[in-house]
């Protein structure tokens, strides 16, 4: 059997919660996310960084699960998206999803939301050409994007009429 | 009084805020103790005998737990189809000889990923290498080398021939001899696949009593169990398939693949769990894609645009095993035979063995290619008489009540309505020409085009029919226990809206379990577009069932006759006196303490074409097909780059007769979807194959819509059914009739902005430049 190398410890923030764990140094992020610590919201489609429904956010950035070797995020702060659960229901983002019609089979879901949650919490009065941008490394087979484009708008309009209450 | 609360409303998806939160399971989110990871190894021959297979030093790998090939099998074959004429051609493992890059060689079971891909490394396999066909038309010629015998019931020349389907009404020559116009043309369709973001996955789990626990990535649980059962050599009874979360299938996911055979032999090796995940790229180069065809038509009309005759020869590049192959050229005659009367037609199709991998059915299954090909020719028979493309259209349209060539009837048939009001829509008939008409020299030019297309929603093809359980629980509200499948369709929403309305029960108050075989009945599957036909009445029925109990309790109880009593938030009471009632909780106690401990269970079954006994002939097309038909009329408008050739789908109008919609958010979904779908039809995508191996397979390559790349969709219903409390209804479906008119639209608004005619599907700059004559 070949030999591989040794594992490492990884200190990491995963949706406010602090971990330790021993990881192979070429373990992706994703790996770790659904392997170590069963959070299997994050998902695969292709595993070379093309479809987005791995993606998860990096502090404020989106990134690509995928593509991200775990020991890269040493004392980093991830969000999933079981880290939006709110005690008083869905986010904002995720209720404009579910409204909106811009949820089919799923699967691509968890990373458009992440997305967008990101892009609006950067930029709360997007463009469509910003949504767009914000959304272009995802892909949906479902919806034709047509509903996921509403959903992003009727989110950023929910969210200026009532202000930033902290929750996108 | 026909007052819908649920049916016909844009209720929210019951499986939604799982979705939105991460929670919903798919199968590869499954974690079992103990379980293992399985893997493949595959051919990279496209056609060779195998001639040894060596395991010993896979198996002397620590963490190997298990190495199975051909010889650990019961023999047992399956395919997409199982009949007499067709019997099944696939191994699940290569025995002998393997016929495709990417064919099932053997399979590992081991401790962890790594281990898996080390192990499959180390098997040998001795090859010797035979010459291999790539090509239908080569295929089919005398010198091609064999993949397997032509049927013996395929007389003539050709060789590799799985199939053929012939068919024919009238008399063909008569209807080209009183033809006033007839062309002939040749389209040719390329090779697409679903691109379903779940990639397909499979554990399995063999308990020491010999139950076979499943789940795997599918359209429908039913199917799998059976073919599952017939290969590995279990009782049905035994073999269990339940439920997963399904990210998207597209007709991708029906039938046997041999990952899910491979991890539940591994785990009755093992006696462990084993999960095999497919990789994106294994997808890409050695699972099942849709199916090019080749389509001959030639169509003699009169002066008035009427259509006479038409013949079609179709082939079908079916891949190294039938697959559905000798579905798709069915199917192709029937696409053929459903929107336009045709006085005489003659229809023969070939489904063609090459040594490519094999192909399955694809959303639309034959019809976008079908539709091309005949929408585009309708368009320029009517220019050459001088018709535009609307009244040709109007001219050969069916009308409700006609019956068709094979006997079915379309019952209310709302396309004469489609096309009538996606002019008026559109303002078609005044746009189309203009752009031509004005030789404008503009480098932009817009175009519109209309296509048609038909669609049937249910067809007998095991399981056949639906069957669902509807129960009352104590505190009044309802569990639902289905067997179908949601694959991102809404299946579970609408049956749950059926439930809801018939027995007046808000929709968040009833459970669903679904797509189990174990503990949910018998359903006909999400991939032969019966699920809101067949499994909603099923689902009917069974509410029905339930309604008549609790009513006969509640007139028993309150001294009322049934007619005048009133359903409403979980309640009876008597009309007119709104106290004078009884909740549903104390209706399922009153019924367990008087009925002999009955709470109520209620049973629906239902079966498309009841009274026919077999599905129809993939030969010879005889017997029934269908008794639902959707129509649909189809506008694009499109934008011409005549510099670089390329082309934007600007707007996409959809006209449809669905019967009635039980859920319109849903149904937008379906309608948006297809649009996105045909629109990479049209231009993006396209499986590049060199001798059998795919050049392209990721999404890099393989180029998918993204947000980029959305059109406007819009779109009209024609209501033709109506849904009423406690009657049979006959809603139709729209899942996947709606990829087919729109690419002949396409087409048909490309040739309107800059004349130019394309015989041939992707439309890629290419083709356009050339045809303006900007290159060779």
């Amino acid at each position: 059997m070949k030999k591989r190398p040794g594992k490492q410890l990884l200190e990491l923030t995963v949706n406010d919660e602090f971990y330790e764990l021993a990881v192979e140094p070429q373990e992706t992020l994703l790996e770790v996310l659904r392997n170590h610590l069963g959070l299997t919201g994050t998902k695969e489609g292709c595993g070379t960084g093309e479809c987005g429904t791995c993606t998860v956010l990096m502090g404020d950035e989106p990134i690509l699960s995928c593509l991200t070797l775990a020991m890269d995020c040493r004392q980093k702060e991830i969000r999933t998206i079981e880290g939006l659960d709110r005690e008083n229901g869905l986010t904002v983002v995720q209720d404009a999803f579910l409204q909106q019609g811009a949820v089919q089979c799923g699967f691509c879901t968890p990373g458009m939301i992440l997305a967008t949650t990101a892009l609006l919490e950067k930029n709360p009065n997007p463009s469509q050409e910003e949504i767009k941008k914000g959304l272009e490394g995802h892909l949906c087979r479902c919806t034709g994007y047509n509903k996921i484009f509403e959903a992003v708008e009727q989110a950023a309009a929910r969210k200026s009429r009532h202000g930033d209450s902290g929750s996108v | 009084m026909n007052e819908l609360d649920y049916v016909g409303k844009r209720v929210l998806r019951k499986d939604g805020p799982d979705k939105v939160t991460g929670r919903a399971m798919y199968t590869v989110d499954m974690e079992l103790r103990g379980m293992l990871t399985g893997g493949i190894l595959r051919s990279p021959h496209p056609h060779a005998r195998i001639l040894n297979i060596d395991t010993s030093r896979a198996l002397k790998l620590p963490g190997v737990k298990s190495v199975i090939t051909a010889q650990d099998t019961s023999g047992v074959m399956h395919g997409f189809v199982e009949t007499p004429r067709y019997p099944p051609d696939q191994h699940p493992l290569a025995t002998e000889k393997v016929r495709f890059v990417g064919e099932e060689v053997a399979a590992v079971a081991a401790t962890d990923p790594y281990v898996v891909e080390e192990a499959i490394d180390l098997i040998d396999v001795d090859y010797e290498q035979l010459p291999a066909v790539f090509d239908a038309e080569d295929a089919m010629k005398p010198d091609a080398p064999e993949i397997h015998p032509t049927h013996p019931k395929v007389k003539g020349p050709f060789h590799n021939i799985g199939g053929k389907t012939a068919s024919s009404w009238g008399d063909i020559e008569a209807g080209f001899a009183n033809s006033d116009y007839v062309r002939q043309d040749r389209f040719e369709s390329h090779l697409r696949t679903h691109g379903y973001l779940e990639p397909q996955a499979t554990v399995a789990s063999f308990e020491p009593d010999g139950k076979l626990n499943v789940w795997t990535s599918s359209q429908g649980p039913f199917i799998k169990r059976a073919k599952l059962a017939r290969t590995l050599g279990l009782p049905f009874s035994t073999v269990r398939v339940q439920k997963a979360y399904v990210g998207g299938a597209f007709g991708g996911k029906i039938d046997l693949f041999s990952h899910e055979f491979c991890a539940a032999l591994l785990s009755m090796k093992t006696g462990r769990p084993v999960k095999i995940t497919a990789s994106r790229e294994a997808i890409f180069s050695a699972y099942r894609h849709g199916q090019p065809l080749i389509v001959e038509v030639k169509t003699g009309v009169k002066k008035d645009g009427t259509l006479l005759a038409q013949e079609f020869k179709i082939i079908n590049n079916a891949g190294a095993y039938r697959g559905s192959g000798v579905v798709v050229i069915f199917l192709a005659w029937g696409f053929a035979m459903l929107p336009y009367r045709v006085a005489n037609l003659e229809y023969e199709g070939y489904s063609v063995f090459t040594n490519n991998p094999i192909r399955t059915a694809q959303r639309g299954h034959g019809a976008p290619q079908l539709r091309f090909a005949v929408e585009s020719q309708l368009d320029m028979i009517a220019e050459e008489l001088g018709i535009d493309p609307i009244e040709i259209r109007m001219k050969n349209a069916r009308r409700s009540g006609e019956q068709l060539p094979n006997g079915d009837n379309v019952h209310n048939c709302g396309l004469r309505d489609c096309i009538q009001l996606i002019d008026e829509h559109t303002s078609l008939r005044e746009k189309y020409g203009q752009t031509r008409s004005t030789r404008s020299s503009d480098r932009m030019r817009r175009g519109i085009g209309i296509g048609v297309s038909s669609y049937f929603g249910g067809s007998l093809i095991y399981p056949n029919s639906s069957s669902v359980v509807v129960k009352m629980n104590d505190d009044g509200s309802v569990t639902l226990l289905t067997g179908a499948m949601d694959i991102g369709q809404g299946a579970e929403t609408i049956l749950c809206q059926i439930v809801a309305e018939e027995l007046k029960v808000p929709v968040d108050e009833i459970q669903v379990t679904a797509a189990d075989t174990e503990t949910t009945p018998v359903d006909i599957g999400s991939w032969i577009s019966g699920n809101a036909y067949v499994s909603g009445n099923a689902t009917r029925m069974a509410a029905g069932d339930v309604r008549n109990k609790l009513i006969d309790l509640a007139s028993e109880a309150l001294e009322a006759n049934a007619e005048d009593l009133i359903l409403k938030d979980k309640r009876i009471f008597v009309a007119g006196s709104p106290s004078r009632g009884l909740t549903y909780q104390k209706l399922v106690s009153a019924s367990i303490q008087e009925r002999n401990g009955d709470p109520i269970i209620g049973e629906g079954h239902w079966r498309t074409m009841r009274d026919e006994p077999f599905h129809p002939s993939l030969a010879s097309t005889k017997g029934r097909w269908s008794e639902n038909y959707a129509f649909d009329a189809q506008v694009a408008e499109v934008e011409v780059d005549t510099e670089t050739g390329e082309v934007r789908l600007l707007r996409a109008v959809t006209a449809h007769d669905c019967g009635f919609p039980i859920n319109p958010l849903l149904v937008e979904g379906q309608i948006d979807g297809q649009i996105s779908m045909a629109l990479g039809h049209a231009f993006l995508e396209e499986i590049m194959m060199e001798e059998g191996r795919t050049l392209n397979p990721n999404w890099l390559d393989y180029r998918m819509p993204t947000i980029h790349d959305t059109a406007l969709s819009e779109h009209i219903d024609v209501i033709t059914e109506k849904y009423e409390v406690g009657q049979p209804y006959r809603t139709k479906e729209v899942g996947e009739g709606y990829v087919s008119a729109i690419l002949g639209a396409i087409a048909n608004a490309i040739y309107d902005a800059v004349g130019v005619r394309l015989f041939s599907t992707p439309f890629t700059a290419e083709k356009i430049l050339r045809g303006l004559g900007k290159i060779k």
